[in-house]
C-alpha cells in the first residue's frame, strides 16, 4: 500500500516511521527545506519538497500512484484543497484530511472529504480521564462511532460478585473481554466479575455515561 | 448590478481593498475580512461597510459576516487554499448564490473549474492580455472587450 | 501653487454639500407653515418663515448647482476632517437663519432670537420666548428646529439620493456607528426609526390628553431629547401621570444609542443586555431615582404618587438631557439640585440625540478604575487584555482610545468650569451657576431661573457657545475652524511673482 502524507512535524514523523514499520510505500511532502533533509535522513520514506496543494508536486510525488493521501498540515484550507485535488485530479480512493478547526470537521464531510479532529479527539480523552480514575484506556474505532473502554473493577464496584447474566446493562453495550491476572476471558452469562478484574467494554457514545455508571457505581 | 447587494469580501489586500471601496461608493453593503488588521488601512475613507478582524477559514469568524444573508462572496486572499475553502463553505454550506474565488494557481483553476466554482486566475487574465497585446501591436488595455 | 489649486477643488466639493444641506435646510424652514390650516389668522406672520426659508435654501441651490462638477469622483473622496468643515459651515449658517422668524414674529433682538435658534437645533430646551405670546408657527418651529438637530443634518443629507457616500460628514457630526454595512442605508434606517418614535409619540400624547397640537411638538422634542415646550411650566402644566408616563419611554429611547435602538427593533435582546452603556443608565437612573426620592422629593412633596412622580421624572430628564421639567426647583434641596447637575453631566447615550460626557465615556473610565485595580493584583510579567462588549462585537480597549476619551473629558470639565467662573463673575450664585451651565453644555434645558430674557449678555453668549460646543462634541469645531484658518490663509496668500 502507498501512502502519500502532506505536513510536518512530530505527528508526521511518528505516522511515518509507523507506516514503515507495516511495510507500507511512504511519500512524504513538506514545504520546509530543512525539515526535509531531517525527515530524508531519519527516515525510509521518498521525500519531497514543495508545496503539497500544487498540482505539479502531488504529480512528481506519485500521486497517481497512491492509495491513500493524508493531509495534516496546520491550515485546514491546505488540507482541504489536498484531499480535492488528490481525488478529483488523481483519483485517489482513500483521501483524510486534518481539520484543526474541529468545525470543519463537520463541513469538510459536507463539502466531500473524509476528515477527523484530533482536538476533538484529545478533548475527548482528557475530559473523560480527568473525570474517572478507572478508565484507563479509551479507543475510538469506527470512526468514532464505537468506544472500547478498560475499566478496573475495585471492591465497592456493584457489579462485583455478580454473574453477567445477572447485570443490567442498557442498550447497545457488551462486555468484550474480562481480563483476570493477566488472562483474557471471553466471557458468558455465568462467568462472575470480581474486584481487580480489568473489563474490556463496547459502548456507542450515547449510552457511555450510563454504562461505566453500572461498573463504577455513583460516582460523578 | 441591483442596488445595494450585501457582499463579503475576504481578504483586504490590493483587489481586495480596491474591490470593497468600489462597491461600497456603488452603494452596496460591503462587509470585510481580514487576518491582518493593518490591511483595513487600505480602505478609503469612502468605505462605509463593516470591517472583521479574523480569519475566514474558522466558521464562526464566517459566521460573524452573516454570510447567509449574501448575495455575494468573493475570497481574494493572496493564499488560492483559502480562497478555494472559504467558496466552497459559502457556496455549499450557507447557500451563497454567487461565489467567486481568486485563485492565482492556473493548474489548480483547471481541476476546481470542474466542482463549478467560478474562479478568476489573474495570472492566466494577464498573460492572455499581453499576449493578445503582442500579437496585435496594440496597447494591453485595448484589447479588452468591453 | 499646486496646493491652492488643490484646496479650491476640495472647497469646491465642501461647497456643493454645504450648499446641499442649506437647500434642504430652507425647505425645512416651511414645515411650520403647516400649523396655519389651524389658525389661519397667523398667515401674516408667514413671511416670518417663507423670506428666510427662501434666502437660506436659494443661496443653498444655487451652491450646490455651481459646484456640482466639483463633487468627488471614483478616485477622490471626502476626508473626516472635510467632513467636519461641512459640519460646522452649515451648522453656522443654519442656526442664523433660524433665528429670522424670532426677530420678524416676535420682535426679539439679534443675540436673543440667535440662543433660541442654537436651543433649537442643539436640541438643548433653554428658551428665552414669551410662551404666551408666541404663534403657533414660532411653536411648532421650535419643535422641528429640535427634531431635525437631533437627527442630524448629516443623517438628513445622507438619506438624500445625491448624497456623499462616504462616512466623512456622518463621522464629524458624532454618528460614527453604523448599523448597517452602508452609510447610506444607515442613514436611511436611523431616519425611519426616528420617524417611528415621533410619529408613535405624538399619538401616545394625543391619545394621554394633549392637544393634537401640543401632542406633535412635545413628541418631536421628547424623541429628540430636546426639550422644547408649548407650555411655559413644561410637561408640569398638565400635572398628569398619563403624560409623564408616555414621556419617560420617549426620553429613553431618544436617549438609546440608534445601534442599539436597531438590535432592540430585530429582536436581538443579548447585544443590548450586554451593552455597557445600557447597563450603566440602567443602574444610574434606579440609584438617583431612589435617592432623589428619599432625599429630596419625599420632603418637598408630601403626596407619595406626587414625589415618586417627581423623582423618576426629573431624574431620567436629566440624565437623557432631554429637559422636560415638571416642577420648578426654587425650593430644592442642596443635594437634589447637585444630583440633577451630576446627571447632566454625565448625559445620555453616545449615536444618539443626547448630550453630556455621554455614558459610554463614564462607563469607560469606570472600567478602567475596576482593570487598573484588578491589574494590580496580577502579576508583573502577566498580560491584561481589557475587553469591552460594542454591539454584538467583543472590542478590546486600546490606548489610542482612552486617550480619547481622557482628553475629551478633561475639555469637557474645564469648559464647564469656566462657564460656571463667568456665570459668577455676572452676579449668580455658584448653585445656580453650577445648575445652568452644566444645562447648556449638556444640552439639557433644565433651568434654575438664570436663562431668561433679561440675562446678561455675557451668559447669553457663552450659553451659546456652550450649547454649540456641546452638540458638536468639541474636538471638530476647535479642528474644523483651524483648518479653515489655515486654508484661508493659505489660499489668500500671493502667488510669488515667478509662476
Amino acid at each position: 500500500m502507498n501512502v502519500l502524507i502532506v505536513g510536518g512535524g512530530k505527528t508526521l514523523y511518528f505516522l511515518c516511521r509507523n507506516f514503515t514499520a507495516k511495510g507500507y510505500g511512504v511519500i512524504i511532502v513538506n514545504r520546509n527545506r530543512e525539515e526535509c533533509v531531517q525527515l530524508a535522513r531519519q527516515l525510509s520514506g521518498t521525500v519531497v519538497c514543495g508545496d503539497g496543494s500544487d498540482p505539479r508536486i502531488l504529480k512528481e510525488a506519485g500521486a497517481m500512484g497512491a492509495d491513500a493521501v493524508l493531509a495534516i498540515t496546520p491550515n485546514d484550507q491546505d488540507n482541504l484543497v489536498i484531499c480535492q485535488l488528490a481525488s478529483i485530479r488523481f483519483g485517489v480512493l482513500r483521501t483524510v484530511a486534518l481539520a484543526n478547526d474541529p468545525d470543519n470537521a463537520e463541513v469538510f464531510e459536507k463539502l466531500g472529504v473524509s476528515a477527523f479532529s484530533t482536538t476533538q479527539i484529545v478533548g475527548s480523552l482528557i475530559e473523560q480521564r480527568a473525570s474517572l480514575e478507572q478508565i484507563t484506556n479509551l479507543v475510538p474505532v469506527g470512526e468514532g462511532r464505537v468506544n472500547v473502554t478498560e475499566i478496573v473493577l475495585d471492591v465497592h464496584s456493584p457489579v462485583v460478585g455478580k454473574l453477567l447474566k445477572d447485570i443490567n446493562l442498557p442498550e447497545n453495550a457488551l462486555i468484550a473481554v474480562v481480563i483476570r491476572n493477566n488472562q483474557p476471558i471471553v466471557p458468558r452469562g455465568a462467568n462472575d466479575l470480581l474486584a481487580g478484574d480489568h473489563v474490556v467494554l463496547i459502548t456507542l457514545p450515547e449510552n457511555h455515561g450510563p454504562v461505566l455508571k453500572v461498573f463504577t457505581g455513583e460516582k460523578k | 448590478m441591483k442596488n445595494n447587494l450585501y457582499i463579503v469580501v475576504v481578504g483586504c489586500g490590493r483587489v481586495g481593498a480596491h474591490l470593497a471601496n468600489r462597491l461600497s461608493r456603488e452603494g452596496h453593503s460591503v462587509v470585510v475580512v481580514d487576518t491582518d488588521e493593518a490591511s483595513f488601512n487600505d480602505l478609503s475613507p469612502d468605505f462605509s461597510g463593516f470591517r472583521i478582524h479574523g480569519n475566514a477559514t474558522e466558521i464562526t469568524v464566517l459566521k460573524e459576516t452573516k454570510v447567509e444573508q449574501a448575495d455575494v462572496l468573493i475570497a481574494t486572499t493572496h493564499e488560492d487554499n483559502v480562497n478555494l475553502m472559504v467558496a466552497q463553505v459559502a457556496g455549499k454550506i450557507f447557500g451563497v448564490s454567487r461565489v467567486l474565488a481568486r485563485v492565482l494557481d492556473p493548474k489548480r483553476e483547471e481541476v476546481y473549474a470542474q466542482l463549478g466554482i467560478e474562479t478568476v486566475c489573474p495570472t492566466s487574465v494577464a498573460a492572455e492580455m499581453f499576449l493578445r497585446a503582442v500579437s496585435n501591436g496594440v496597447a494591453p488595455q485595448e484589447g479588452i472587450q468591453p | 501653487m499646486r496646493e491652492k489649486e488643490f484646496l479650491r477643488k476640495r472647497y469646491g466639493a465642501i461647497l456643493a454639500y454645504t450648499g446641499l444641506i442649506l437647500a434642504l435646510s430652507g425647505l425645512l424652514m416651511l414645515l411650520p407653515l403647516v400649523a396655519l390650516f389651524g389658525h389661519p389668522n397667523e398667515a401674516k406672520d408667514a413671511s416670518a418663515f417663507t423670506v428666510p426659508a427662501v434666502c437660506l435654501g436659494l443661496p443653498g441651490l444655487l451652491l450646490w448647482g455651481i459646484f456640482r462638477p466639483f463633487r468627488p469622483t471614483s478616485s477622490v473622496t471626502l476626508t473626516i476632517q472635510e467632513g467636519g468643515v461641512i459640519v460646522v459651515t452649515s451648522w453656522t449658517a443654519v442656526i442664523l437663519f433660524s433665528a429670522w422668524p424670532f426677530m420678524a414674529s416676535l420682535n426679539m433682538g439679534f443675540s436673543h432670537a440667535l440662543f433660541e435658534s442654537v436651543s433649537g437645533w442643539t436640541t438643548t430646551g433653554l428658551s428665552v420666548v414669551d410662551l404666551t405670546i408666541a404663534s403657533q408657527m414660532i411653536l411648532l418651529w421650535r419643535s422641528t428646529m429640535q427634531l431635525a438637530g437631533g437627527a442630524g443634518l448629516a443623517i438628513i443629507m445622507m438619506s438624500a439620493i445625491v448624497g456623499p457616500t462616504g462616512i466623512g460628514i456622518s463621522s464629524a457630526e458624532g454618528r460614527s456607528d453604523q448599523l448597517v454595512p452602508h452609510v447610506r442605508q444607515s442613514a436611511r434606517l436611523v431616519l425611519i426609526i426616528y420617524s417611528c418614535y415621533a410619529s408613535g409619540g405624538a399619538l401616545a400624547y394625543w391619545i394621554a390628553g394633549m392637544s393634537a397640537f401640543d401632542a406633535v411638538n412635545h413628541a418631536f422634542a421628547a424623541v429628540s431629547t430636546g426639550g422644547f415646550s408649548t407650555r411655559t411650566e413644561s410637561i408640569g402644566y398638565w400635572d398628569s401621570t398619563a403624560i409623564e408616563a408616555v414621556s419617560l419611554p420617549l426620553m429613553l429611547l431618544g436617549n438609546l444609542s440608534f445601534v442599539t435602538a436597531w438590535f432592540l427593533w430585530r429582536g436581538k435582546l443579548r447585544p443590548v443586555a450586554r451593552n455597557g452603556e445600557v447597563r450603566l443608565g440602567a443602574v444610574l437612573i434606579t440609584l438617583s431615582g431612589a435617592a432623589m426620592f428619599f432625599l429630596t422629593c419625599q420632603t418637598l412633596y408630601p403626596q407619595l404618587e406626587k414625589s415618586i412622580r417627581v423623582a423618576v421624572f426629573e431624574t431620567v430628564s436629566a440624565i437623557t438631557t432631554t429637559g422636560f421639567s415638571t416642577v420648578g426647583y426654587g425650593n430644592w434641596n442642596a443635594f437634589g439640585l447637585l444630583l440633577l447637575i451630576v446627571l447632566m453631566l454625565i448625559g445620555g447615550g453616545t449615536c444618539s440625540t443626547a448630550g453630556g460626557i455621554k455614558q459610554y465615556r463614564f462607563y469607560l473610565l469606570c472600567k478602567l478604575l475596576t482593570w487598573e485595580i484588578k491589574r494590580s493584583f496580577m502579576p508583573r510579567t502577566a498580560i491584561f487584555e481589557r475587553p469591552v462588549w460594542v454591539g454584538s462585537r467583543r472590542v478590546f480597549v486600546d490606548d489610542a482610545t482612552v486617550r480619547q476619551v481622557v482628553v475629551f473629558v478633561f475639555l469637557y470639565l474645564a469648559t464647564f468650569v469656566f462657564g460656571v467662573m463667568l456665570l459668577c463673575a455676572c452676579g449668580y450664585s455658584v448653585g445656580d451657576s453650577l445648575f445652568e451651565f452644566a444645562s447648556a453644555l449638556g444640552t439639557v434645558g433644565l433651568s434654575v431661573g438664570v436663562t431668561s430674557a433679561q440675562m446678561p449678555d455675557a451668559v447669553l453668549w457663552a450659553e451659546i457657545l456652550a450649547m454649540f460646543l456641546g452638540r458638536l462634541e468639541f474636538v471638530v469645531v476647535i479642528v474644523s475652524l483651524l483648518k479653515l484658518g489655515r486654508d484661508g490663509r493659505l489660499m489668500a496668500a500671493r502667488t510669488p511673482k515667478g509662476k
